[in-house]
């Protein structure tokens, strides 16, 4: 029993109700609380990826104990999957409320943003830690109704139309989830994951299972943005204020969306070849189209936005790769090395993905736009913004040293290795087009015109922005280390284990 | 410390810490780059001297740097190795590093550049690494941040220069995603990834396309047809520093290091390799020369030079042979030598003037003597005249392809082709430097340049080295240069035909001084001064040597001007042709997203029942 489990989403929501009830009282209250909140996460969750190594341990709220091995009550469990997305939701929560320190300061009702992100926050650590089905789904709708309110909260017309879309499309989203929960438990009768897993047995209902593996595919696919249940996502993930975007690409698609498909389809379900095929599928098409989508655009974050499509693309393609090798039951090695490559994959964009939005706040907050066509000349006045963002833009196009070139190294080496030549064929084109997409951004950004230094010319943003920046710059680059098979070993190597090997999930839960 | 520890880790070290300093004290960091690239050049002298060796972690470290716990794995997972085809390469990236830096001192004093040391030391230390690491995915790490440098080399603070710089790290950052491609195939097929425990023929369809991945990335890295089209962009918007350095001749060293490294180690060319290899040589070598005759930039027809010239080396080391691979190195050299020459005396030019428009210099031979002269005996050697080194390299790649065409495959059979066609180019590359020399130095001096003087010493003592490197190098070819330079490298070959670089300079040197006696001795001291000849018109003063019209006809025949002005428009450019293809594919994705939430949703529930009817 690991007592930090629950303070993961109890500091979080008491973080969201303090700074409504006091943050009226206190000037700049409201700012301190969540950054203290977030700070107290990110620790803990620090301390919790070093001691978990490949241990499952399971808090039962309230104490419930199983009776007859059958686990009632609720369940949250600590694996080291469950870790890793811990410690990039609060680190990114972390810096991203720091940042907000002066960018929310253009916005008035700051105490209602920084409830509303410690209640986002908690919804996903609630998310990555429930070991039930239900409680998923009551934290995903936590998390995805905060970040309704957060997408609208310039209260301009465009984002209240991207809002309403995406409350939209989400609430469709929720509601394929139900009704693949509803499904399940007409069968299954319990809604455990490892229970699941037990009570839908090794020959279960051919047409029931598919039915309910497409419900929650789709429905947690809308989720993770995959073409073509994307569509919500490039204008909300534009509209909203930039901290928030950082969230919303960097960490929420994540966390309720490619979190939950994995943890789902590996350790709920039994793999069958035709729905990881499927899955690759889905990823690959993902991929391609989104950089197609995103390199016509000329609004900053719209374009940021579609990148987040092709780049979960990425993620998804290659742990689908891994998952076709294990419904094969071959070479577990390269579906080892596959969902490697996909879960790194995942960490650094959440590393490059969240910087690229904070970099795409900082100059909206300087200059007031976000269309390219209007910009141009910045590196001479904004230095630090200019060179994070490249480095992130390196990081995402697949440049060394930077974290993303390793991630698609491991991704394209996997697939090659597992005969989809295709797919390393168009891993390696849409990273070339990501590439000419972000030389684009940083072409009309950051050079092109010559400008002069006057008095009227831009500033540096202020520091809590430029701090938060700098940390993900190098976050960027600390991230390649990941990729010595020495620090791949301590981090990555014990989620898969859990992946792709069921037992090591179940045996602890239930107690066998 | 290990030499090649520090070799490698000094100069990056001294790059990330030149970050740090601010850039009011730029010609102090100056000082202290060219410091830094100094030791490194004694340290390329020592590994110059070792054996040969490969290396691992262990032997890379001290030991009090590696932990207890590693395990060999990783240890051997770091794998660099010291061939002497390796050493060849730094000690010339040393040699080149050095003097160019020097250049820069007070070329770059004026701001052009942000952080220009730091990247100057990064490209440094990383090519040190791309040559000396055997892992292919260490070699590859490398070789992607050299990318990252050469773009930011370049200002980018107009439209022109931020378009060129985006177009240079797209094409190399696309050609580096590629060779992953060919990594991971070779990986797949040999279960090694160290470059020395892999060798492949290109028999299977796997094979050839492993072998094409990784030709693209040394082919655009070098720049050859028709991955080449940054290079002539590059050197027109760059610093000519800039130029110098890495198109000219840093990118040269490393692309065609990895060249050998390919045709020569990882793979054994079969007979459609070796004619794909042949074709994109001579393609390489026309297509180039023939656009640099057109060209008024003078830097950009230098660019253009840069390109031509990597077909004579791809000829060379294609052909397999021992001397063949040695003429492709030794014209490799050779080219560096002299282009990096040629773009050091242009910048000089462009430094003093202002200019880099054939139109509007001329006549500037009196005002800067040394730069004339350098860039006189750099413009013969690339040309090709004897003794000059660019002659020596030339002729032995001619005498490879007439000894490889004993063979009975096709690619042996068409021999004349590629003789005839690297002969014409060297013609070509003649005729345009013609109009370079004719154009910068010779003529009237314009009457705004004046009070031009030759540029300070730092700036001069690079580019008259490289011309006398480029002399020496032309008249010891075959007694010291080739076989104490690149026997070693290749294995030991003989010249066929009678030739003797030495022979041939004395033949020279008797032939000036016959004619100076020749002139001396009949007294030819007074000669009519008189206005240039511009075919019967009218002289006015304003009019300079008309050097850019030269070879205009070239644009009025009628085949070749159609082919032309399509180049003109970028039809050939494979960049913009991409370029195109991917923005009408996301034209049409585009239109789809129509914004309307009902069209959304039924994408959703469409996708949904599609998924379900594959599925059951």
């Amino acid at each position: 029993m690991n007592p930090l489990i629950p303070l993961f989403v109890a500091v979080p929501l008491a973080g969201a109700f303090l700074t409504m009830i006091f943050g009226k009282f206190v000037k700049n209250l409201n700012r301190y609380i969540g950054l203290i909140v977030l700070l107290f996460l990110a620790i803990i969750s620090y301390y919790s990826i070093v001691t978990v190594s490949g241990t499952v341990s399971v808090y039962k709220v309230g104490g419930w104990e199983p009776i007859n091995g059958i686990p009632i009550g609720i369940y949250m469990v600590m694996d080291s999957l469950t870790a890793i997305l811990l410690c990039i939701i609060n680190t990114i929560g972390l810096l991203a409320v720091f940042y907000s320190f002066t960018y929310i300061s253009q916005y008035t009702s700051e105490n209602y943003f920084y409830a509303l992100f410690c209640l986002m926050v908690a919804g996903m650590n609630g998310v990555v830690l429930s070991g039930d089905l239900f409680n998923i789904y009551v934290f995903l709708e936590i998390s995805a109704i905060s970040s309704y309110a957060l997408v609208a909260f310039g209260v301009e017309r465009e984002q209240l139309e991207a809002t309403f879309k995406y409350q939209v499309l989400g609430g469709l989203a929720s509601l394929l989830i139900l009704l693949g929960i509803g499904f399940i438990y007409w069968k299954a009768k319990t809604l455990n994951l490892a229970d699941i897993k037990v009570a839908l047995g090794s020959a279960p209902e051919k047409i029931h299972y598919l039915l309910v593996q497409m419900l929650l595919l789709s429905g947690f696919g809308l989720k993770a943005a995959i073409i073509p249940f994307h569509a919500w996502l490039p204008d909300a993930h534009s509209s909203a204020p930039s901290p928030i975007s950082a969230m919303l690409s960097g960490v929420l698609i994540k966390a309720a969306g490619i979190y939950v498909i994995l943890r789902l389809f590996f350790n709920m379900f039994i793999i069958s070849e035709e729905v990881a095929i499927l899955i690759t599928t889905l990823g690959a098409l993902s991929m391609a189209v989104g950089v197609f989508l995103a390199i016509g655009q000329w609004d900053i974050k719209r374009l940021l936005a579609y990148h987040s499509i092709s780049q979960m693309g990425y993620v998804v393609m290659s742990v689908g790769v891994g998952m076709i090798l294990v419904a094969r039951n071959t070479k577990p090695e390269v579906a080892s090395l596959a969902i490697a490559g996909g879960l790194f994959h995942l960490i650094n964009h959440a590393a490059f993905k969240s910087l690229l939005f904070l970099n795409a706040g900082a100059i909206e907050y300087r200059i007031g736009t976000r269309n390219l066509q209007e910009m141009g000349g910045l590196s001479q006045f904004m230095p630090a913004t200019s060179s994070t963002s490249f480095v992130a833009s390196m990081a995402i196009s697949g440049i060394p040293p930077f974290n993303g070139f390793f991630s698609k190294l491991i991704i394209i080496i996997a697939a090659i290795m597992a005969k989809f030549y295709l797919l390393a064929l168009i891993a390696v084109i849409v990273s070339i087009i990501t590439l000419a997409s972000f030389m684009k951004f940083q072409r009309y950004a950051f050079y092109n015109k010559e400008v002069q230094k006057d008095e009227k010319s831009p500033k540096e943003v202020p520091f809590p922005m430029v701090a938060s920046m700098v940390t993900l710059g190098i976050l960027c680059l600390l991230l390649s280390l990941l990729v010595l098979p020495q620090v791949r070993d301590i981090v990555l190597k014990p989620a898969i284990d859990i992946l792709m090997n069921s037992q090591m999930y179940i045996s602890p839960i239930l107690g066998m | 410390m290990n030499e090649y520890f520090s070799i490698i880790v000094l100069p990056v070290v001294a790059g990330i810490l030149l970050f740090l300093v601010p850039d009011k004290i730029k010609t102090a960091k100056g000082i202290f780059s060219l410091l830094i690239s100094a030791f490194t050049f004694w340290l390329a002298f020592k590994i110059y001297n070792f054996d040969e060796a490969k290396l691992d972690l262990k032997a890379l470290l001290p030991a009090s740097l590696i932990p207890a716990s590693l395990s060999p794995g990783i240890s051997s997972f770091f794998a660099f190795r010291c061939d002497n085809l390796a050493k060849l390469i730094i000690l010339f990236v040393s040699l080149f590093t050095f003097l160019i830096l020097l250049y820069s001192l007070v070329y770059v004093r004026g701001g052009r550049i942000k952080n220009y040391y730091e990247y100057f030391m990064l490209t440094l230390g990383c090519s040190y690494g791309a040559v000396l690491s055997d892992n292919l995915l260490i070699f590859l790490t490398f070789w992607g941040i050299l990318g990252i440098t050469l773009y930011k080399l370049i200002q980018g603070n107009n439209e022109e220069s931020s378009a060129t710089a985006k177009k240079t790290l797209i094409l190399i950052g696309a050609s580096d995603s590629i060779m992953i491609i060919g990594i991971a195939i070779l990986w797949k097929m040999t279960g090694f990834i160290n470059m020395s425990e892999i060798q492949v023929p290109t028999g299977t369809a796997l094979s050839c396309t492993a072998f094409l991945a990784l030709l693209i990335g040394s082919f655009t890295k070098a720049g050859a047809f028709p991955f080449h089209t940054w290079v002539p962009d590059y050197a027109k918007d760059a610093p000519a520093s800039s130029s110098a350095y890495l198109p000219a001749s840093l990118d040269k060293l490393l692309g065609i290091y990895f060249l050998a490294r390919i045709v020569t180690g990882l793979f054994i060319p079969g007979e459609w390799m070796t004619l794909l290899l042949l074709t994109l040589g001579v393609a390489t070598i026309i297509t180039a020369v023939m656009m640099a005759l057109i060209q008024h930039n003078f830097k950009q027809l230098l660019g253009y030079h840069a390109v031509s010239q990597v077909g004579y080396m791809i000829l060379g080391l294609s052909l397999g042979s021992f001397i063949g691979i040695a003429a492709g190195l030794f014209h490799m050299v050779n080219h560096a030598l002299y282009k990096s020459g040629l773009f050091l005396s242009a910048g000089a030019v462009e430094h003093r003037t202002g200019k880099n428009d054939l139109e509007d210099v001329g006549g500037l031979s009196k005002a800067m003597p040394l730069t004339f002269f350098a860039a006189l005996i750099c413009a013969m050697s690339i040309s090709g005249i004897p003794p000059l080194n660019g002659f020596a390299s030339k002729w032995m790649i001619y005498q490879a392809i007439i000894d490889f065409g004993g063979g009975d495959g096709l690619p042996q059979k068409l021999w004349v082709l590629w003789l005839v066609l690297a002969v014409l180019g060297s013609a070509l590359t003649l005729a345009s430097f013609i109009k370079f020399i004719g154009g910068i130095f010779l003529g009237r001096r314009k009457p705004e340049f004046e009070s031009v003087k030759e540029v300070p010493a730092p700036m001069w003592i690079p580019f008259t080295v490289i011309a006398l490197l480029c002399i020496i190098f032309g008249v010891f070819a075959t007694r010291l240069v080739v076989p104490h330079l690149l026997m070693p490298v290749t294995g030991e070959f003989e010249f066929s035909g009678f030739w003797n670089s030495g022979f041939v300079s004395l033949l020279v040197l008797v032939s000036i001084v016959a004619g100076a006696l020749i002139y001396l001795a009949t007294g030819i001291k007074k000669f009519r001064t008189s206005d240039s000849f511009i075919g019967g018109e009218k002289f006015y003063e304003q009019t300079a040597y008309p050097a850019p019209e030269f070879y205009k006809t070239l644009l009025e025949f009628r085949f070749l001007s159609s082919i032309y002005r399509k180049a003109q428009e970028k039809w050939f450019d494979i960049y913009d042709l991409s370029k195109k293809a991917v923005l009408w594919c996301s034209h049409v994705l585009s239109n789809a997203h129509t914004g309307v939430l009902s069209v959304y949703s039924i994408w959703v529930i469409a996708g949904l029942l599609i998924m379900l009817l594959i599925m059951i």
